[in-house]
């Protein structure tokens, strides 16, 4: 039975039509059984009794344009036609979901803010599977997202969320670590020549980590008694929590020395990492490796070297404080084996 | 690489990056439907990207987590730590399911650690599946947890603490391959005011189920039991029963006494599909076994029974309940085979089959048949009493039957418009 057949038939079945205004202002009319499906709309019709008439037209929220309105009825004409099988509705969902990455976007914002969840279930499982076991630079390229991460950032996807001093000053170790990248980066494009007077510098970097048995040995010790230093912490630590709030704040606004700071970072970053090995390796490891995907395999053993020169500079100052420590003064291990281990923290301020 | 500077507004070539300003719960429902390691990843997308996973409403730790299979295993269990304490870690706002369930994960001490930390988080989903190795002891903690909604344990020891006040808010508890005490059981349901689902599977530490749950609307267990009892369960809509155990009757039990079926039945009013599998019929047919159930079953529709052919009490009961099904539409019926030697009740033939109602079956499915007397007498009797019956799917036990082929011909149908399928068993 057409429209016009029911019209004239049975008035009384004729079809009534909602005003809606989409984000542009224009007005249009729609079948009310139509517009009902969409929970935003049915609210707004039976709370506030709007869209009847062209003056009393519901305006849509901002992100309903025009053609996603379209888009939207068409999924609400399909679906709301209780006969349909599931076989059709899926098929029929698997069509409409044939479209570009942007419109599918500006379609789930529309649907989201009429509170269509049937829709936006159906558009999340459409991205979810764009998404899905392609790398970081296919993924960029659909979605068209810019590449604004440093590729420490890349490494250390930490965040202060809960706004732990420890992890503050990590965060500001990190920040100077970017700034000297950073500044080295600049160099190389400022002057050509510096360019390879840098990749120099590295090399002999590079020579003086992995070079004589002796220096690779260097290396070694300070992190062995990092090991022992950490045992010594873990024992404490029970007791050493309870005034740490107040003692690092304390420290905080001190920063008066690099070396302080730093010197303390190591002492927390035993407690971070958990591992035996000394290395700073706060990333995830979800198979390791796979984080590095986006970067040049090159440019990401210079990284790796660079994050290990820094490891290893931070334990070779706290090896040379500790020689320092042992040497000074045996006298003062007893104040470090008290509870408070206020003794050892006096020392740095 | 360097970090690219923001491009002017004047290059047209960049297209509008429309994802990452989608609304949170958006965001996080995409990437609800990916892996939780894809989901993690997408944090070295864009700045914008790195921290939207961290407010996924559900964690999932299983196989996927790990894609190298190594065959060490106390490797794979340092990475699967070190993962899951570091997503813990770096997780922001509630979480609203956990669940673990790795192959090479035996039961840690860790998971005592978690699900403490998820407590605080006010979880309402936790499942926990231990695959191999003992009973895990769950932790104290998690019976403290009253955010709960749905908990579900696989290959767990449950030892509540004398504190444990029930969960006030649990909806749906799954136990599969668990131990706990009788006190603790009936404990845990009666204290659980809201729960509408119940599954419990291969349970041992108790044998006497008593289930006292004014919410409960669906029940599936199958286990070891001795007895079962339902009180004020006048919801339940939903039941699948199993009973694992071909116990031996007690002879005085036999025919005197109460029947099971009629205590069975007296607090499920509103059942409409009801599964009675491995030995659960021979529990019900204990007693003596009325013509048909006091109170009709109005609301049951499917009806799916194993049942011994030859035990003519078994075929007692289930008659009783077709007598008492009048909108049964669907029915299955599985031929348990047992010693066909071993006759507690002979059958009586066409007795059996007195006062028949006219049944309003639409599909009826037999399976396991080998065209004996007992059996070919229920069939006749179906397709005698189903008038708007559609289909029948019979399937033997063996292939070329071709008696009972020739005696499925012959039988008279009451309905003109059903089909006989008889499915060769490949």
């Amino acid at each position: 039975m057409s429209e016009i057949d029911m019209a004239v038939i049975k008035p009384e079945m004729m079809k009534s039509y909602i005003w809606l205004q989409t984000s542009d202002g224009s007005i249009q009319q729609v079948e009310q059984e139509i517009a009902m499906f969409c929970p935003l709309i049915c609210q707004e019709i039976i709370t506030k009794g709007m869209g009847s008439s062209k003056n009393s037209a519901i305006s849509l929220p901002q992100q309903v344009t025009p053609s996603t309105l379209s888009l939207i009825l068409d999924y609400c004409r399909f679906h709301q036609v209780p006969g349909r099988s599931n076989k059709e509705r899926k098929s029929h969902d698997e069509k409409f979901v044939r479209m570009g990455t942007n419109r599918l976007c500006e379609l789930v914002s529309a649907a989201d803010s009429l509170q269509l969840r049937p829709l936006v279930d159906l558009i999340s499982r459409a991205l979810a599977r764009k998404i899905e076991g392609r790398t970081p630079e296919e993924i960029r390229e659909i979605f068209h997202l810019p590449d604004d991460l440093t590729e420490e950032e890349k490494l250390e996807p930490l965040k202060n969320i809960t706004d732990d001093p420890r992890i503050r000053l990590l965060n500001r170790l990190y920040a100077k670590k970017r700034k000297e990248l950073k500044e080295r980066e600049r160099l190389k494009n400022v002057e050509i020549e510096e360019e390879r007077v840098d990749e120099r510098s590295v090399d002999d970097l590079l020579t003086f980590i992995n070079g004589n048995d002796g220096d690779s040995k260097a290396v070694k010790t300070p992190k062995n008694k990092k090991k022992n230093r950490k045992k010594k912490d873990q024992q404490k630590n029970p007791s050493l929590k309870e005034d740490s709030g107040p003692e690092k704040k304390e420290l905080n606004g001190h920063d008066t020395c690099d070396q302080s700071s730093d010197g303390n970072i190591i002492g927390e970053t035993s407690n971070l990492t958990y591992e035996e090995d000394g290395t700073f390796s706060p990333k995830i490891d979800f198979d390791d490796g796979d984080m590095d995907d986006g970067i040049d395999p090159a440019i990401r053993e210079k990284i790796d070297r660079e994050v290990e020169d820094f490891a290893r500079r931070i334990n070779s100052d706290w090896a040379e404080r500790m020689q320092d420590f042992l040497t000074s003064g045996r006298e003062r291990t007893s104040t470090l084996s008290a509870t408070n281990g206020n003794g050892y923290l006096r020392r740095h301020a | 690489m360097r970090r690219e500077q923001v491009q002017p507004a004047c290059l047209s070539n960049v297209e509008p990056d429309r994802i990452s300003c989608l609304p949170g719960h958006v965001i996080d429902q995409i990437l609800s439907h990916l892996p939780l390691r894809e989901a993690v990843r997408t944090s070295v997308l864009s700045s914008k990207w790195r921290y939207k996973w961290a407010t996924l409403p559900n964690l999932v730790f299983d196989n996927q987590c790990l894609s190298v299979a190594s065959q060490d295993h106390s490797d794979i269990k340092n990475k699967l730590l070190r993962i899951i304490d570091h997503v813990l870690l770096l997780h922001a706002g509630a979480i609203n399911k956990f669940k673990l369930s790795h192959r090479d994960l035996i039961g840690l001490t860790d998971i005592d650690r978690w699900a403490l930390h998820l407590t605080r988080r006010s979880i309402k989903e936790f499942v926990l599946e231990i695959w191999k190795g003992q009973r895990y002891k769950i932790p104290s903690c998690l019976f403290a947890c009253q955010s709960l909604v749905h908990l579900e344990l696989f290959n767990c020891w449950l030892k509540p603490p004398s504190t444990f006040q029930g969960f006030r808010n649990l909806k749906s508890l799954d136990l599969q391959h668990v131990t706990l005490a009788q006190d603790v059981f009936e404990n845990l349901i009666s204290s659980c005011p809201l729960l509408e689902r119940l599954t419990l599977m291969n349970f041992d530490g108790f044998t006497h189920l008593n289930i006292d749950a004014p919410n409960l609307q669906f029940f599936d267990i199958g286990g070891k039991f001795e007895d079962i009892r339902f009180e004020n369960t006048f919801q339940l809509s939903v039941v699948s029963i199993g009973l694992y155990l071909n116990f031996e009757i007690n002879q005085n039990r036999l025919n005197g006494g109460s029947s099971n079926l009629l205590k069975f039945f007296v607090h499920l009013p509103h059942v409409r599909r009801l599964e009675v599998q491995s030995y659960f019929l021979k529990y019900l047919a204990i007693g003596a076994v009325p013509l048909k159930l006091p109170r009709p079953c109005v609301d049951l529709s499917y009806l799916s029974i194993r049942m011994n052919f030859n035990d003519s009490k078994e075929i007692s009961t289930a008659l009783c309940l077709l007598r008492s099904s009048p909108n049964l539409q669907e029915l299955e019926v599985l031929a348990r085979p047992e010693e066909q030697n071993v006759l507690i009740h002979p059958y009586c033939g066409e007795d059996e089959y007195c006062s028949c109602p006219i049944m309003q079956l639409r599909h009826v499915r037999i399976d396991g048949v080998s065209g004996t007397k007992p059996e070919l007498d229920f069939i006749s009797f179906l397709l005698l009493y189903s008038p708007v019956l559609e289909r029948m799917t019979v399937k033997p036990i063996a292939s070329g039957v071709t008696e009972l082929m020739k005696e499925l011909l012959r039988f008279r149908r009451a309905s003109g418009r059903a089909e006989i399928i008889y499915q060769e068993s490949l």
